[in-house]
């Protein structure tokens, strides 16, 4: 297995935001009801269930709510990159993704800490979100 | 479907060969399945999350989870079938622990165990004549405030735990101090920390405080995982707490057999736990002797 069978498949949801990310955007559904902007992308509104959905850039701007350092690599593509760091970023409209913390000293990592995106074009078809400090 | 008439005995079996099989990575790998590309796999990453996240919201940390991970070693030395009973592990035993997934070493991790447990189930009646001395469920609960877990607030509690400690105590009419010992679902250290404060044994971050002075150890007074649980028996999910539990009240535990011989009291009420997915389903049990 390589790197490449590890990164998303888009599936008909998740699809206008991996497809957003090669072109270095972060788009969310927001409800065109309730104004809800979700992640994980659905059909449905988690909150009002409404089908209606528009598309809206995030400015890619956050915080980081939790953190992990790996330092045993749980997949031998990821032997050689160990210590990584994996988090969950609260954006600031909303959605929480989980990514990588790049361009950051480790002892300077801390829960709530303010964090901009940063682009990572891993293959001709995927391009990932990370975050680095803000 | 017991009360129904529907059947008169169900019997509840987890078995595995995690070790050798390979099913249990393939399970965690697919929960993970969309993160894989930022290197997040299975539970260990998801729980240190948790665990991050509780250092920053009640200042808990590692100096907790020693307490927690030592204090079931000392159990599991009295458990002749443990796999980690015959390896100490002294305060600096755990702090030389290799670095996993930081917050987390090792030692805060569960076993991947080959094996399994069962129990059956049946009426009150019915346990009362068979072989064995009977067990009686005598409370449950269960929360599920389960979604997608990289939106989760709760990962610093509470958690499901908390609802389902209250409701399966409210069931048993009984309080907290009633309880004489608890065998917590403990895949990871920080689940023992969270699920006991989210049942109420303590405050948000008084956890270390409590703990100290082997409170859930031999010779303590709230003894937790008396067998050596997930962390250092074998894991079995739900059913190595609740299997614990059940020989505990049937005083079928030899050497670590709550009572005199561990400087404890002897059990009349024991408190289950079992948990699933990143703290996104909890049941609780609570146990009588029959």
């Amino acid at each position: 297995m390589t790197y490449n069978d590890l990164t998303p498949t888009p599936d008909a949801d998740s699809k206008p935001f991996w497809e957003g990310c090669r072109n270095h955007e972060l788009l969310f559904q927001k409800c065109a009801e309730c104004g809800e902007i979700r992640w994980p992308p659905g059909i449905l509104c988690p909150r009002c269930h409404s089908q209606e959905v528009e598309m809206v850039q995030s400015g890619g701007k956050g915080t980081i709510y939790s953190y992990v350092i790996y330092h045993q690599p749980f997949h031998p593509e990821f032997a050689d990159k160990v210590p990584y760091v994996v988090a969950i970023v609260e954006l600031e409209e909303g959605p929480m993704l989980i990514t990588n913390i790049v361009e950051c000293p480790h002892e300077s990592l801390a829960c709530d800490m303010p964090v901009q995106v940063h682009w990572d074009d891993v293959s001709e078809e995927c391009t990932l979100p990370k975050f680095r400090p803000a | 479907m017991l009360d129904a008439g529907i059947c008169n005995y169900v019997v509840i079996t987890y078995g595995h060969s995690a070790l050798w099989g390979g099913g249990m990575a393939q399970m965690l790998f697919q929960m993970t399945r969309n993160e894989a590309a930022f290197g997040h796999f299975g539970a260990v990453g998801g729980y240190a999350l948790a665990a991050r996240r509780a250092m920053h919201e009640f200042g808990t940390g590692p100096g907790t989870w020693q307490r927690i991970a030592s204090g079931q070693r000392k159990w599991a030395a009295l458990n002749p079938i443990s796999v980690m009973g015959k390896k100490p592990l002294a305060e600096e035993d755990y702090f030389k622990a290799p670095m996993a997934a930081d917050p987390f070493r090792l030692v805060d991790i569960c076993l991947v165990s080959d094996g399994g447990r069962a129990i059956i189930v049946t009426s009150a009646e019915r346990a009362r004549d068979l072989r064995q001395p009977a067990v009686l469920i005598s409370g449950m609960g269960q929360q599920n405030p389960s979604r997608e877990i990289g939106q989760a607030r709760y990962m610093a509690g509470p958690t499901g735990a908390k609802k389902a400690g209250k409701e399966a105590l409210q069931m048993a009419d009984v309080s907290l101090k009633d309880v004489d010992a608890c065998q917590i679902y403990d895949c990871f250290s920080y689940t023992v920390e969270i699920t006991l404060q989210d049942y109420g044994f303590f405050g948000p971050g008084e956890g270390g405080d409590w703990l100290k002075g082997g409170t859930i150890e031999p010779g303590g007074s709230m003894p937790v995982n008396t067998s050596g649980g997930q962390l250092s028996e074998a894991y079995f999910m739900g059913l190595t707490p609740i299997a614990e539990a059940v020989m505990q009240l049937r005083g079928q535990c030899g050497d670590r057999q709550l009572g005199p011989q561990t400087q404890t009291k002897p059990p009349e009420v024991i408190l289950a736990s079992d948990n699933g997915g990143i703290l996104q389903s909890h049941a609780c049990f609570v146990l009588k002797k029959g």
